[in-house]
């Protein structure tokens, strides 16, 4: 599957969608986890600093379009996005890192303004290695408020570097002009189709397999095995 | 002060605040499990479209899906590889060039795409213990309200909007003692979390957060959920009773009867094979607690059971009949552990009908331990009967000769299946289990039913005696008449209708003196219909208080000189077969009988058919 496009939706309160996907942001406190996810869903910004109290959560409805391996165009599916918001402090560490576990993919995010936030960057990566549904989960890596330029402590180069390292992509996003924002999650969702496909796939291998040995009661023609369509 | 007034007001608040985004995360939930849920109604549908037609002799050639006959030469159809049945072409969607799955196999996956599968297949492999779909916001929600106890109040509306949440937060994130309470709060939260993981096969703890709730939509989810899971059968039958009370009581309260379950209703109701024959039938609580039965007669092996069995059950009430889809296995044992060989078949029997008529086999698969059937095997039975009837569902491995190895069982009593619900109706994995060595004792089991009339007739001048003491001073004897008007159910030991059966009628007296009656064999019946009166002379009501009267169904055999047992039942003042608080409508009419003379009173007796229970 190549490229996919996205469009929004709005009714969400009904099943009428294919798959939930659920996204969880994490990162030092104050980075921007919760102004970016509001921009993201609402396209709004609030410049004021809501603490978030342990853990919180927002919707959107998003329409994949999958491609075919000719790059033809594929299915489209209703994706329900569950996003999940945590606090960024110490204190509520136990309870968001919980919520690791149920997330399909990652936004880590820290403040292109404070090399602080970046520095923790790595210990979020453990956290997420040690807590999340598998060893290497979809994550992707975001430097926020790249609008306060003049302030800004982390270079690209330097975060680039860090997510080449760990095999990640990365965005220079702000929830404040809304730059890159929705960029950086319909990526993630993009790696976490994929990888669903790569599962499915491989389920559809070995269940041939399965069959396979099976089937051989029937006394299958060579001919009958090759596709008929 | 000001101070100890803010500490208490944020925790509160604090509290408020986490609950509301559980229980939001609660209602997206709810939502996708009502999605999953129809989905795989869906497949469900799509399967038995296939399984419709199929008789569970063997098929000739025709599409496993859709049923068009194939041919030998021309559109000769390609055996699926998912489900190594036969398909049209069709019923096949194409994956990639050379792949093709048919229709149902491409659903199944479809479906577990859709509910997101993949996911809690790759969070297994790194929490394997965990349960499988439960989510961590489920987890803290459970745990909170039992340890609350605030449950029975339904979940608080958002108590403030985001705004207002927002700055009443952030003026307060200072306080110290704020953030500990937070914290302890949380730590009581997670600590409950593997509490909780550990019970969650506890249908008690389950029940009880199900009630918990207070809003019948919500029971129902629960008790969707718990199918959903694989549960453990032994602890589904111990707490039948609720879990029967919850069905019928979502039912009741939600009208969710679509069209075709409103035609089924009416089916039942001017059926005229009326369930009436039952009406009584839930009141021998004994009769319904047997467990498992040991139908395998001959010498065979037993592998450490492992592994579930996923099938379906359904009842097509038109049709009067029970379908049961063998949809597959998983993590078998090996039949034979130490060639690591298993080639395993499902054997179904519709106890307590151990007869080869009750039989019904899936195809054997080779070399696998996760094998898939996708077998529809059906019984053609009246509804009323369901409830006296356990499914019995076993694995076995298919050795070399006749080498068979027990894989595991599951026994489904259907009194307790609701099969008006549709829900009922979806593919479920089972736990499999070791067979009991031996059927209790006191196991009672139905071999059909027996229709009698019975009266007790008095000379006309005592016609209007109070018969109510148990002295019987100027009583004079009085006649006790026994109609048997004819048995159906009755157990099949031959070929259908092949039954050369006769009834024999023992009246036991207080003195322990037998007073035996015999009717004529009526040949060739499986339903068969004597209309024979068995007529006891002298007997006195006081006497008929402390007496028991036997009767006992028997085929007669051609070739030996011992007749066939085929079920018994008693008719006395007593309840017969012990241990239920209930008093039996049978023993109410008894009563009845002794105490309104002349008058002919109607009994449905269930036979049981243990030999050994009875005097002939
Ligand atoms: N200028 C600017 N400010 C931002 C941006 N993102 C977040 N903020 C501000 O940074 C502060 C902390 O943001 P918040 O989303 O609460 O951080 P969180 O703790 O990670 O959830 C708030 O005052 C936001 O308004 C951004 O992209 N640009
Ligand atoms: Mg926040
Ligand atoms: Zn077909
Ligand atoms: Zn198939």
């Amino acid at each position: 599957m190549s490229r996919a496009r996205f469009l929004k939706i709005s009714t969400m309160t009904d099943g009428d969608y294919d798959y939930l996907i659920k996204l969880l942001a994490l990162g030092d406190s104050g980075v921007g986890k919760t102004t970016f996810l509001y921009r993201y869903t609402d396209n709004k910004f609030n410049p004021k600093f809501i603490t978030t109290v342990g853990i919180d959560f927002r919707e959107k409805r998003v329409v994949y379009n999958s491609r075919g391996p000719n790059g033809s165009p594929g299915k489209a599916f209703k994706v329900h996005l569950q996003l999940w918001d945590t606090a960024g402090q110490e204190r509520f560490r136990s309870l968001t890192t919980a919520f690791f576990r149920d997330a399909m993919g990652f936004l880590l995010m820290f403040d292109l303004t404070s090399q602080q936030s970046f520095l923790n960057v790595r210990n979020w990566m453990s956290q997420l290695q040690a807590n999340a549904y598998c060893e290497n989960p979809d994550i992707v890596l975001i430097g926020n408020k790249a609008d306060l330029s003049d302030q800004r402590e982390v270079n690209e180069r330097q975060a680039k570097d860090l997510a080449d390292k760990y095999g990640i992509p990365y965005f220079e996003t702000s929830a404040a002009t809304g730059q890159n924002v929705e960029k950086a999650v319909d990526t993630l969702l993009d790696l976490i189709m994929k990888r669903m496909e790569q599962c499915v796939d491989k389920t559809q291998v070995s269940d041939t397999a399965n069959g396979g040995s099976s089937g051989k009661l029937d006394s299958a023609k060579p001919e009958e095995k090759k596709c008929a369509c | 002060m000001a101070c100890e007034f803010n500490l208490n007001f944020l925790k509160e608040l604090e509290r408020e605040a986490v609950l509301e985004v559980l229980y939001r995360d609660q209602m997206v939930r709810k939502t996708e499990e009502e999605r999953i849920r129809k989905l795989k109604l869906q497949l469900q549908q799509l399967r038995w479209k296939g399984a419709r037609n199929v008789s569970h002799e063997y098929q000739e050639r025709s599409c496993a899906r859709c049923q068009k006959s194939l041919g030998l030469l021309m559109n000769r159809g390609a055996v699926c590889n998912g489900c190594s049945h036969r398909v049209c072409s069709e019923c096949r969607v194409c994956l990639n060039p050379c792949l093709w799955k048919c229709t149902v196999c491409y659903a199944h996956g479809d479906v577990k795409v859709k509910a997101g599968e993949w996911f809690f297949e790759e969070r297994a492999k790194k929490y394997p213990g965990e349960g499988r779909h439960e989510t961590v916001g489920a987890k803290l929600l459970k745990s909170y309200q039992k340890l609350s106890k605030i449950s029975v109040v339904p979940p608080t509306p958002p108590p403030f909007t985001e705004a207002a949440a927002g700055s009443n937060v952030t003026e307060l994130r200072q306080s110290k003692s704020f953030n500990k309470s937070v914290e302890n709060l949380f730590l009581s939260l997670t600590t409950h979390i593997k509490k909780i993981s550990k019970s969650q096969n506890d249908m008690a703890d389950r029940r009880l957060l199900t009630t918990d709730y207070g809003q019948n939509v919500e029971r129902r989810k629960q008790r969707r959920s718990q199918s959903d899971t694989a549960i453990n059968i032994t602890s589904r039958m111990k707490s039948t009773p609720s879990l029967q009370q919850l069905i019928t009581g979502a039912q009741n309260d939600h009208e969710i009867l679509t069209k075709r379950n409103c035609k089924e209703e009416e089916d039942i109701t001017t059926s005229p094979t009326s369930d009436a024959v039952f009406c009584d039938g839930r009141k021998h609580g004994s009769l319904y607690s047997l467990n498992s039965t040991c139908t395998e007669s001959g010498n065979f092996d037993k592998a450490n059971i492992t592994g579930e069995i996923e099938f379906a059950i359904r009842y097509i009430f038109k049709a009067c009949i029970l379908e049961i889809c063998i949809k597959g296995c998983k993590n078998l044992a090996y039949g034979e552990e130490k060639k690591k060989k298993c080639n395993p078949y499902v054997k179904v029997y519709l106890l307590p009908d151990k007869s080869p008529r009750s039989k019904r086999k899936t195809a054997v698969k080779k070399s696998t331990v996760d094998p898939e059937f996708d077998e529809t095997l059906k019984y053609k039975i009246e509804y009323s009967q369901l409830e006296s009837r356990q499914l019995q569902i076993s694995v076995w491995h298919a050795g070399a000769l006749k080498y068979r190895v027990f894989l595991g069982e599951v026994v489904i009593p259907l009194a307790a299946w609701n099969f008006k619900d549709n829900s009922m109706q979806l593919f479920n994995w089972y736990q499999l289990k070791a067979k009991l060595e031996k059927p209790e004792g006191d196991l009672i089991q139905y071999s059909g039913e027996l229709l009698v009339s019975a009266r007790l007739s008095v000379p006309a001048q005592y016609k209007n005696f109070q018969f109510e003491g148990k002295k019987d001073q100027g009583v004079p004897n009085c006649q006790l008449q026994v109609m048997i008007f004819g048995a159906k159910n009755l157990p099949m030991l031959r070929c259908a209708g092949m039954l050369n059966s006769f009834v024999k009628g023992c009246l036991i007296l207080p003195d322990q003196a037998e007073v035996k009656r015999k009717s004529p064999v009526l040949k060739k019946e499986a339903c068969p219909q004597w209309k024979h009166l068995f007529v006891f002379d002298g007997v006195t009501p006081a006497e008929l208080q402390q007496s028991c009267l036997h009767l006992t169904v028997w085929d007669q055999s051609a070739f030996s000189s011992s007749d066939q047992f085929l079920g018994g039942a008693k008719l006395g003042a007593k309840e017969s077969f012990g241990c239920t608080d209930l008093v039996s409508q049978s023993v109410l009419q008894w009563q009845e009988v002794l105490h309104s003379p002349n008058k002919w009173m109607d009994f449905t007796l269930l036979l049981h058919s243990h030999k050994e229970n009875f005097k002939s």
